[in-house]
């Protein structure tokens, strides 16, 4: 079997090239019997990826050691889905894994090739190109059918802190959400190409676009969960390399989409709409080569291969293909609107996106200060969250105000009377909530200032869809008519929602360490905590000791806890599982650190407030995406027009 | 002014403010990561300062205090060790033979930790486990 997927692996090396060869040459020369040649060599790539990927998924569920991969991250004590998750922990395994979804996407973009035939046509040959880049890159560098040289009857195992639900699909979200990343830029690149700047290029990358940043940001927010729950620090974000290199791409695709709308309403932000969709996709093989060239001294074990130098090349490719394309076509780039007001809708769009942008910069020389500190000093320099903390506030808040009024301004003009009307009233109302929670004990003026705005946000949306339903009186037709809208709208009341579990956890978080006895109770943080005993048990992989506690708040019946400390047997590792009692005010979240003897142990205690919102705007942020992601009727579809829209109350054809 | 040179302006201040601000996180918050060899290779530089120093605990250099907030072990570079004394809470999988990141106070050529931090178990690279099955027996309870 091993053979065989390493066969496959050649051979999808060979028709992946081939259908990017013929399908980039056949743009020109536009001849049907190639474009189908094209694509059967790609469905062959897709078919021999896929079998290499069955026979390593085989190969992890049976145990098959004779694999490298396999010994290196498998072993017959894990569970069976844990050994499955295995297929995309390792290196190898995790770029078969994109290169599968990536080719996926390739043969999705083939079914659109109707729409705009020489437009699809670029793109899958794009798309296709960086499909052969990755099997190439396993071919010749990190190969996950290679032998194991050693005959093992064990595997090392996946590390205990990887065991966690999480990691079953943060992963695999990731990946997907970078090879959707691929077709918008595919799409901008194509249109650059072959000069059709007008809005094609954004009716067909749209979709994509906002596809893969829900998958981004659903990634994102399953890691941060994962360190919340397993890391046992009582965050969720550390400002990692790791994570920043995800974020970085979230970042400049937020600001892509929005750039995306501003071209289709008002025919402005072109260049950075085209930009931006290179970038984001020249970010996420950014990522990779942070995670992957070991220019990190950290505490991350980063590998160290000379992938990850290959993944920075690339990035550069498509950063100076994109400027350079761009400048060529500056001429016909220049939108036919200028910015006409303060307080136009695509004002805001442009402030938001130069702060996104802003932002991503800050972040990205913050994540690579190390290393160049290292090549140009000789000693690696860390810095600390306070530099992305000391931005993410103004910045932050800025955006969540725009959030707030975007509902209320028009495209291409000030908001009428009646708007500023709203608007005032609005804004009594986010006083009004904001006075609430500082008589409810909310005190550090930045938590009150993102209520504010939050609260500000969701009456500003409340208000416009009201509007919205007066004018049209039908509430189904509102909804179907203005779907995307509507759906942009529950998108930002998300993000307004984790802004508030944000400043809510890291400006109002309490923390303590204690020593209890079996039938202490201790008063904190407005709860009791009542520490029953400590129970010890063994299960086949292994030893667990577990604080069992009860907290309650005011005398309310009380909630069970159980913070752990596993042994894991194989790895002979301790793991911390904590525990954690979660209302809608936030979080009590108890860490074991030992026991003492006797049934003494040592605790850390945090009161993490609010933080449930990060998780439920995740949940409505996301579904407000997928609601606008969802392709529309083919009578909504227009792939030709390119006539921006004129100043108006308020955009009707939000369809299209 | 035209509105292009306006807009310019407030984006170059713009921009001025967040450059600043991200310069004050970074002047409050760098250090020196550095391995052993380095860390001694300049020591007298170094005396005084906050740094995070990235190595191998000694076998048999370990010792846990039993509430796990006090630990004391010798670190290893390639060539050279130094002695570190932490006062902290200890991660869960602090042992010898393992590769460490100390983060404290480089006095006298050894390091007062406040921060004890493992090498996460990131992805990509494969798990180097620290025992086999058998010897698991005579591993620590808590």
């Amino acid at each position: 079997m091993r053979l065989l997927g390493e066969c496959c692996l050649l051979t999808s090396l060979v028709a992946t090239g081939y259908a990017a060869f013929l399908s980039l040459w056949n743009v020109g020369s536009k001849q049907p019997s190639l474009s189908r040649l094209a694509a059967y060599a790609a469905f062959v790539g897709f078919a021999s990826i896929s079998i290499s990927l069955a026979v390593l998924a085989g190969a992890l569920a049976a145990g098959d050691f004779s694999y490298k991969y396999v010994a290196d991250y498998s072993s017959t004590l894990l569970a069976w889905h844990y050994r499955l998750a295995a297929l995309w922990v390792g290196q190898a395994g995790s770029l078969l894994l994109w290169a599968w979804m990536m080719s996926a996407s390739a043969l999705v973009l083939w079914l659109q090739r109707k729409a705009d035939s020489e437009l699809c046509r670029t793109a899958f040959g794009l798309v296709m190109g960086n499909v052969c880049f990755l099997v190439a890159v396993m071919v010749f560098a990190a190969d996950p059918m290679a032998p194991s040289l050693t005959v093992a009857r064990e595997g090392a195992g996946l590390s205990p802190l990887l065991q966690h639900p999480n990691m079953l699909v943060h992963p695999p979200i990731v990946f997907l959400s970078y090879a959707g990343w691929a077709v918008p830029c595919a799409f901008a690149l194509g249109a650059l190409l072959n000069n059709r700047l007008d809005n094609t290029w954004i009716a067909l990358a749209r979709p994509w676009a906002i596809t893969a940043w829900t998958l981004l940001g659903v990634g994102l927010l399953l890691g941060a969960q994962w360190a919340y729950q397993e890391l046992g620090w009582g965050g969720y974000w550390g400002w990692d390399p790791v994570e920043n290199g995800s974020l970085l791409p979230w970042l400049t695709g937020t600001a892509l989409i929005h750039c995306m709308l501003a071209w289709r309403h008002r025919d402005c932000l072109k260049k950075s709409a085209l930009l931006l969709a290179v970038v984001t996709f020249g970010l996420c093989n950014f990522a990779t080569f942070l995670t992957r060239s070991g220019i990190f001294s950290s505490v991350h074990a980063f590998s160290e291969s000379p992938i990850g130098w290959m993944f920075l090349a690339l990035m550069g490719l498509l950063l100076t293909s994109g400027a350079m394309l761009t400048v060529r076509r500056r001429t016909a780039l220049v939108g036919s609107n200028a910015l006409r007001h303060v307080l136009a809708r695509e004002t805001l769009i442009l402030g938001s996106v130069f702060l996104l942008v802003l932002f991503t910069l800050v972040v990205m020389v913050g994540t690579l200060v190390g290393p160049l500190s290292k090549m140009f000093t000789g000693r690696f320099v860390q810095i600390g969250p306070a530099v992305y903390n000391n931005v993410v506030s103004p910045v932050g808040l800025a955006l969540l105000a725009a959030t707030a009024a975007v509902p209320l301004l028009q495209w291409g003009g000030p908001p009428t009377a009646a708007r500023r009307r709203v608007l005032v009233g609005c804004l009594a109302f986010s006083a009004a909530v904001v006075l609430v929670a500082g008589m409810a004990g909310m005190q550090h003026p930045l938590t009150l200032a993102v209520i504010g705005l939050a609260a500000l946000t969701a009456a500003t949306l409340s208000a416009s869809f009201w509007q919205e339903v007066r004018q049209r009186r039908s509430l189904p037709a509102v909804l179907s008519g203005g779907r995307r809208k509507f759906a942009a709208y529950v998108i930002h009341l998300g993000f307004a929602c984790v802004a508030l579990g944000v400043a809510g956890s890291s400006l109002g978080t309490q923390r303590k360490e204690v020593t209890l006895n079996e039938g202490d109770t201790l008063e904190w943080a407005g709860r009791q905590i009542h520490y029953v005993r400590l129970e010890q048990h063994e299960l086949p992989d292994k030893l667990v000791a577990e604080a069992v506690l009860e907290a309650s708040r005011n005398g309310s019946t009380p909630v069970e806890l159980r913070p752990a400390r596993h042994l894991h047997l194989l790895q002979n590792d301790w793991t911390t599982e904590v525990a954690i009692a979660s209302t809608w005010r936030g979080d009590l979240y108890i860490v074991l650190h030992a026991g003492l003897g006797g049934g003494q142990v040592v605790l850390s205690l945090v009161d993490n407030p609010l933080i449930g919102f990060i998780w439920v705007g995740g949940v409505v942020t996301t579904t407000g995406a997928m609601v606008s992601a969802w392709p529309a009727s083919k009578r909504h579809v227009d792939f030709t027009s390119s006539a921006p829209q004129t100043c108006s109350e308020e955009p009707r054809a939000a369809a299209a | 002014m035209s509105p292009g040179i306006k807009l310019l302006t407030g984006a170059a201040l713009v921009a001025a403010a967040i450059g600043y601000l991200a310069f004050l996180g970074a002047a409050s918050s760098w250090q020196y990561y550095l391995s052993v060899d380095e860390a001694l290779a300049d020591a007298a530089q170094l005396e005084g300062l906050r740094l995070r120093v990235s190595g191998r605990v000694v076998a048999g250099s370990l010792s846990i205090g039993e509430d796990r907030r006090h630990a004391a072990f010798e670190l290893a570079g390639d060539s050279h060790t130094l002695q570190v004394a932490c006062h902290c809470l200890l991660p869960d999988n602090l042992a010898e033979d393992i590769e460490v990141v100390v983060e404290g106070v480089f006095i006298g050529g050894n390091v007062r930790g406040e921060k004890v931090i493992t090498r996460c178990a990131s992805k990509y690279e494969p798990y180097e486990a620290t025992t086999t099955y058998d010897n698991v027996a005579t591993a620590p309870a808590t």
